[in-house]
Order: C-alpha cells, then sequence, then structure tokens
C-alpha cells in the first residue's frame, strides 16, 4: 500500500499544481451553465428582428384583429397579392386570408425566407382565437366578457408519492428530469474525462520509458493501481470544490428568495389556503412548489449527491482500469481508435438508456441497465431522482464493485505484459492472451 | 571467491520464440561481471528475470545464498536500457520520487541526493525541469537514482550510452568505486573496450544461450592462438631464415623497428625461440598477440570459436 500511496501522491501534486487543472476548475462549471443559457439567450436573439406580414383579407374580419408581438407586425393591405409581389418589397410575407375562413376556408402565408413553425402557429392561434371570439359574439350573450372570465380556471396538481414507509412526499417530476438529466451526463461525462486522463498518464509514462525505470523498484499492478487512485483523488477533489462553490453560490440565493418562497410552497403542498398578499404577490404554481420542496429535502439531496459519488467513484474505478490496459498496450494515442471503441460503447449505451430511463425510470431495460455494472453508474444515477427500491439500489451497487475488483484484475494483467510490447498495434484478441501469461 | 548471484538452469518462452534455453551462470560477489551478446540475444530478459520483472519458466535464481525472494528487489540498483524520466517534472523532486519508491524516506532521500548531486557537480540543476536537460545529464541523473539506496546488486544495461568521453570516464570511475565498496556489479553491454577495462568476469550470451562464461582475462588468454610479437633491432632477413625453421612466420615489417609476427605451435617451445632470436639480433620486445574482447566476441557469435 505504501507504494501505491506514494505513486498516487505524485499523481496528485502533478496534476493539481497544472495550470490546466486550475483553469477547467474554474472553467467548467462557467461553461455548464453556458451551455444551459446559450440556448435560452438565442431564442432571444431572435425575437429581436421584427419581421413584417402584408395581410390580404379577402374576409374582412380578420386583418384588424391581428396583435403585433414582438417579432411580428401585421400590415393590412388593399392590394391583391399579385400587386405586392411585383413591387419586391422588404417583408417576410404576405398572408393571403380566404373569403369563408370562418368556414374552414383556411388562410395561406407566402414568404421570401424560410417561415418557421412559432411564426406559423402564432399566425394560426391568432387567426383561431379571432374566428371563435367572433362566433361566440354571433350568439349575443350578454356579460360575455364577464362569463369568459370566470369560466376560466388552472388546475394546480401536486404529486405526492408514497415512500415505503407509507408516508406521502412531494414529488416533482421536474426536478427529477432535469436532476436525472444533469447527474447522469456529468457522469459520463467524467468517467470519459478522468479515464482518458489514466490512458493518456500510461501512454506519455511507456513512451517515455520511465515505466523501465519504474518497474524494478514497483510491481506493474501498485503502478496501475496507484496511477488510478491519484487520478480518482484529483477528480474528487474537483468535485469538491464544485460542491462547495454551488453550496456557497446556492446558499446564498437560497437566503435571498428563501424564507416567505419556501414557506409558502410548504403552505401550498399541505393545501392550506393561500394568502396571495404574503407571497408580495409572486406567483406559485404546485409544479414550482413541489420543486423547490424537493430541492430543499436534506433527504432527498443527500440521497442524489451521494448517489452521484458512490457511482461516480465505482464508474470511474471500473473504466479507469479498463482505459489504463488499453494504455499499456499502444506505444502512442492514436493506436487506440480501435481498442477504445469497446469501452466508449457500454459508456454511449448507458448515455442512451438513461435518455429514455428519464421518461420511464422503472422500465425493464432502465432496470437491467441500472444493474449491469457497464451502463450502472449513468442509469442508476438517472434513476435516483425518481427514487428507487433499496434492494436494486444496494444490488447494483454490489454488482458494480465487485466487477470492478474483477476488471482491475485482469486489466492489472494486460497492463503487466502490455507496457513491455513495442512496435506492433495489438488486437483485442491479444489483449486477451495476455491475461493468459505467466509472468 | 564467494558467490554472490546464481543463475540455474533459466528458460523462458515468449509467443513466437525462446529468449532464454537453459542458462547458468554464477556472479562472485564483489565484481564487475559483463554480460555480453548480440541484439536479441536474451539479455535484458535475464535482467528482468533477476529483477524479478518477469518470472522464469523453469530454473531457479540463487541471490546472497538463498533463492530469490520478492523483497530482494530492495537490494537491487536497476539501470535499464531504455533511459525514461517524466519530463515536466523538476528534476530534484523526480529524484526524490524514484528514490522513496526504492525505499528510502523522504529527509534521507533529500539528504543522499544532495550529497551526488555535489559529488557530479550539478546542484545547480536542483529545481530544473526535466525536459531542459540533455541527453547525457539526464542519464547522469537516473544513475544517481539507480545507485541511491546503496543496492548491494547493481545492474547497468548500456550504462555509456550518450557519454562524452570524460562522463563516461567519470562514470566508469564510480562504477569501479561501488564495486571496491563491495556492491556486485552486472554489466550488459555491446562496448567490448569497456569490457576490458571494468569487467572481471564475462558471460557471453547468443541465442538465447550461454556460449560463453570465464574471467576476462582467462578468456582472452585462452583464445590466444599462438600468435606472437617481436620487435628487434638487427639483420632481419637472417632472424627470419634462423626462425623459419621452429616456427610459423606470419608477416614482417620494417621501419624504426623491424617487427616479425610469428605463430608459435603447442609443440614448439617459445623459450628456444627467444634464445635463437637473441643471439642474431637486439631483441627489444616479445608479447604473445592476446585477442581483444571484440574480436573474440565476433567469433563467437559467428559460431568460430
Amino acid at each position: 500500500m505504501g507504494k501505491i500511496g506514494i505513486i498516487a501522491g505524485r499523481e496528485f501534486n502533478e496534476r493539481v499544481r497544472k495550470k490546466s487543472f486550475i483553469i477547467t476548475t474554474i472553467l467548467m462549471p462557467l461553461f455548464l451553465v453556458a451551455m444551459m443559457f446559450i440556448p435560452m439567450l438565442m431564442v432571444n436573439m431572435k425575437s429581436n428582428t421584427v419581421r413584417e406580414i402584408y395581410v390580404v383579407d379577402d374576409s374582412g374580419v380578420i386583418a384588424d384583429k391581428l396583435q403585433n408581438n414582438g417579432s411580428l407586425r401585421f400590415i393590412p393591405s388593399d392590394m391583391p397579392l399579385d400587386e405586392i409581389k411585383e413591387q419586391s418589397l422588404d417583408i417576410f410575407g404576405v398572408l393571403v386570408i380566404g373569403e369563408n375562413i370562418a368556414e374552414g376556408g383556411g388562410a395561406q402565408l407566402y414568404t421570401y425566407d424560410s417561415s418557421t413553425i412559432d411564426i406559423e402557429s402564432e399566425i394560426s392561434t391568432q387567426i383561431k382565437d379571432i374566428i371563435e371570439t367572433e362566433k361566440l359574439k354571433g350568439y349575443n350573450i350578454e356579460n360575455l366578457s364577464e362569463i369568459l372570465a370566470s369560466v376560466e380556471t388552472s388546475v394546480p396538481l401536486s404529486v405526492k408519492q408514497f415512500s415505503e414507509s407509507g408516508e406521502a412526499k412531494d414529488s416533482s417530476s421536474v426536478v427529477a428530469i432535469v436532476a436525472a438529466y444533469i447527474f447522469g451526463f456529468l457522469i459520463y461525462m467524467f468517467v470519459f474525462l478522468y479515464g482518458g486522463m489514466v490512458m493518456q498518464g500510461v501512454i506519455e509514462e511507456k513512451s517515455n520509458k520511465v515505466l523501465e525505470v519504474m518497474v524494478s523498484s514497483v510491481k506493474p499492478f501498485q503502478l496501475m493501481m496507484g496511477k488510478i487512485l491519484g487520478i480518482a483523488s484529483v477528480a474528487l477533489t474537483q468535485l469538491l470544490i464544485w460542491v462547495v462553490f454551488i453550496v456557497v453560490v446556492g446558499g446564498g440565493l437560497m437566503s435571498l428568495l428563501a424564507g416567505d418562497m419556501i414557506e409558502a410552497a410548504q403552505a401550498m403542498s399541505s393545501g392550506m389556503p393561500m394568502d396571495m398578499s404574503a407571497m408580495g404577490g409572486m406567483v406559485m404554481d404546485a409544479d414550482m412548489a413541489a420543486a423547490i420542496n424537493t430541492l430543499t429535502d436534506p433527504a432527498y439531496l443527500f440521497r442524489l449527491i451521494g448517489g452521484f459519488i458512490v457511482y461516480f467513484i465505482g464508474g470511474y474505478l471500473l473504466y479507469a482500469a479498463m482505459f489504463a490496459a488499453v494504455g499499456s498496450a499502444v506505444d502512442n494515442e492514436k493506436d487506440t481508435q480501435n481498442l477504445q471503441t469497446p469501452i466508449s460503447m457500454p459508456l454511449i449505451l448507458g448515455l442512451f438508456v438513461m435518455l429514455t430511463a428519464m421518461q420511464d425510470p422503472n422500465s425493464p431495460l432502465a432496470v437491467w441497465c441500472s444493474i449491469i455494472p457497464f451502463t450502472s453508474p449513468i442509469v442508476m444515477v438517472a434513476r435516483l431522482p425518481y427514487g428507487v427500491p433499496a434492494w436494486e439500489l444496494w444490488t447494483s451497487i454490489g454488482v458494480l464493485f465487485a466487477s470492478f475488483l474483477a476488471i482491475v484484475w485482469l486489466a492489472g494483467k494486460i497492463y503487466r505484459v502490455g507496457i513491455f510490447m513495442y512496435g506492433k498495434k495489438p488486437t483485442f484478441k491479444e489483449l486477451f492472451k495476455w491475461m493468459k501469461y505467466k509472468m | 571467491m564467494e558467490e554472490f548471484l546464481r543463475v540455474e538452469h533459466v528458460s523462458k518462452q515468449f509467443a513466437g520464440h525462446k529468449a532464454l534455453d537453459d542458462v547458468s551462470l554464477t556472479i562472485p560477489r564483489g565484481s564487475v561481471y559483463g554480460l555480453l551478446g548480440p541484439n536479441g540475444a536474451g539479455k535484458t530478459t535475464l535482467i528482468r528475470i533477476i529483477n524479478r520483472i518477469t518470472a522464469p519458466d523453469s530454473g531457479k535464481v540463487f541471490f546472497a545464498g538463498r533463492e530469490l525472494q520478492p523483497e530482494d528487489v530492495g537490494r537491487i540498483g536497476y539501470l535499464p536500457e531504455e533511459r525514461g524520466l517524466y519530463k515536466n517534472m523538476k528534476v530534484g523532486e523526480q529524484a526524490i520520487y524514484f528514490a522513496r519508491l526504492k525505499g528510502l524516506s523522504r529527509p534521507e532521500a533529500i539528504r543522499r541526493l544532495k550529497e551526488w548531486f555535489v559529488r557530479f557537480g550539478i546542484e545547480s540543476w536542483w529545481n530544473k525541469k526535466v525536459e531542459e536537460l540533455s541527453k547525457g545529464m539526464a542519464q547522469k541523473m537516473q544513475f544517481i537514482v539507480t545507485i541511491l539506496h546503496e543496492p548491494e546488486l547493481l545492474i547497468f544495461d548500456e550504462p555509456f550510452s550518450g557519454f562524452d568521453p570524460v562522463n563516461a570516464n567519470l562514470l566508469k570511475e564510480e562504477i569501479l568505486r561501488l564495486r571496491d565498496k563491495g556492491a556486485t556489479v552486472i554489466f550488459s553491454t555491446h562496448n567490448m573496450s569497456s569490457v576490458e577495462e571494468i569487467c572481471d568476469n564475462i558471460t557471453l550470451i547468443n541465442a538465447s544461450h550461454n556460449i560463453l562464461s570465464g574471467s576476462v582475462d582467462a578468456i582472452r588468454r585462452a583464445h590466444g592462438n599462438g600468435q606472437y610479437q617481436l620487435s628487434f633491432r638487427g639483420d632481419a632477413a637472417e632472424l627470419r631464415n634462423a626462425l623459419g625453421d621452429h616456427c610459423t612466420l606470419l608477416d614482417s615489417e620494417e621501419g624504426e623497428l623491424d617487427r616479425v609476427k610469428l605463430h608459435i605451435g603447442a609443440e614448439q617451445s617459445v623459450r628456444d625461440i627467444i634464445a635463437v632470436a637473441n643471439d642474431l639480433v637486439e631483441i627489444r620486445s616479445f608479447q604473445e598477440m592476446i585477442p581483444s574482447m571484440n574480436d573474440i566476441f565476433i567469433r563467437a557469435v559467428a559460431g568460430k570459436l
């Protein structure tokens, strides 16, 4: 153990002191936040351009009732379509509304540019609303607008799930789906990132010939384990920094928002009548209340974060051992391609199963893949936010760590042979043969 | 001389070929032992077996009187032919790392390293990165790391490759000094002149077999094929005539000193020949022409021994 410790210590010190470690530690959260916000920003940017649409209205009811919004401006026009076309105006397009639109006649949109689903649904919704309102008016009902306002209702549906002890707890599908996605994806990314780091490290040592110097004082297995554990401690350090960062920032945000909101959310979920004025005019629906209650439930958070760390460690160790074996077999990174494929495949498969598990966390596919060790780190972490029966969880963890031991043993055998093999690119068949070598 | 390491009937088979076939040798304590052989003969495999990096298929290795144990590896210092260091690490830190893997504590490693760095005049490298060092500098550092834990058995694989003559000499002196302090040295090389200079005994491995073992002096004498050189002042023609009856004349050359090379068969007496020559000319030197290790090596490998 002593030598493994010295090796792991070197790996840790060398990597943590590197500039790239500090940079990725700072940039990664920014990168993840950017990944989430850039699509939103892009949606907003799109609405900055105002598209002008000429409306040729043969029915005479629609044109002046169309509402302009941030991105669309409707201009009623008397000219027929052909004439507008000849003038080649700088507009987005022409909306032609047929005479018998109210009877299901329909409308046509002619555009110079390609149209989008947003624009089309905006236009058809507006026309539909206008026609419906016109038709209602045709019945000559008194106080129509008051009746319509009083008819409008929204139903807050709060979902509670029975826990094994029979207690009903708030369950938020929104939180679960977001947490499942984020955690599953993080595991996938980290296993690849840090597993790849192990592989690179082994290749570097082999092509530098450092291994030749080392093997006289250390057993190959110690070398491999030292490297894997050293990089694991780098990964955990990085995670810890991020967790502290999130707790500090998140805690800060919580204390700003918290108080009233959490109280209100708890009140709401317990079915008490709401005092809107106490919330300072904040509108809260059942989804949001459930989300806040779920996120402030320590047991839930503990299960999520604890599960994430356990599966990250297990998944990383399992894959790092395989990556180390591949690294030992080749001379340079270019040759890793075909050996790496069989390792990456189950990881990528795990990612796909995770996406289906988010929809249906208890489907047989999701359950099986959360027990098979090669996919379980990703799939099980994605199922955790929805709640997983204890026996499945423990079986999965047990299988994961048992197979880690088995894989490390096999990888060690490949590693021991691989680090002295130079020159030719080994095939998978040869790796299997190496496992049987007596050294 | 007391035996230190004994290799007994060691064989090792790899997928395609036999790397070692029934190789035996004995290395006396406190000597420099040359392990010679052409590329691919099996030297490195033998060294790895002694280092317990690989295990032999059959045969045994005895270390200091008993069978080689895993913990004996700590008593061996190995400088492999392929030198390798972490390029991005600092020299001092890296040397400490390797020393700790050899079982030295950090303070002890630092103390000994400082001593050696001063000895080799390289104190100023301590905080340099390895990538800034020249090849020879890196090898000096690696030499220090190899011997730092004062192992009883030192194994050097081609230690002089990459060194200029000055540093090669420095290294040679250090190796001999370590031997004089009691270390046993195994020395694998193709460089035959260095073998003559520092090896006490050798084993020649060719095509996975031990084809020649013994002390350097004895081997060279044993392979002397009865050739002698006589240099003299006097009448060369007369001498050649007189000697022709007693031995075979090979060639002669004239210059400031005349020389004649002769072959003296086993049935002929060196004393008679010297007596004949002494009567005719003034003898300046008479010596047996002992073959160099290089000649022996080439002839042995070609199977003409």
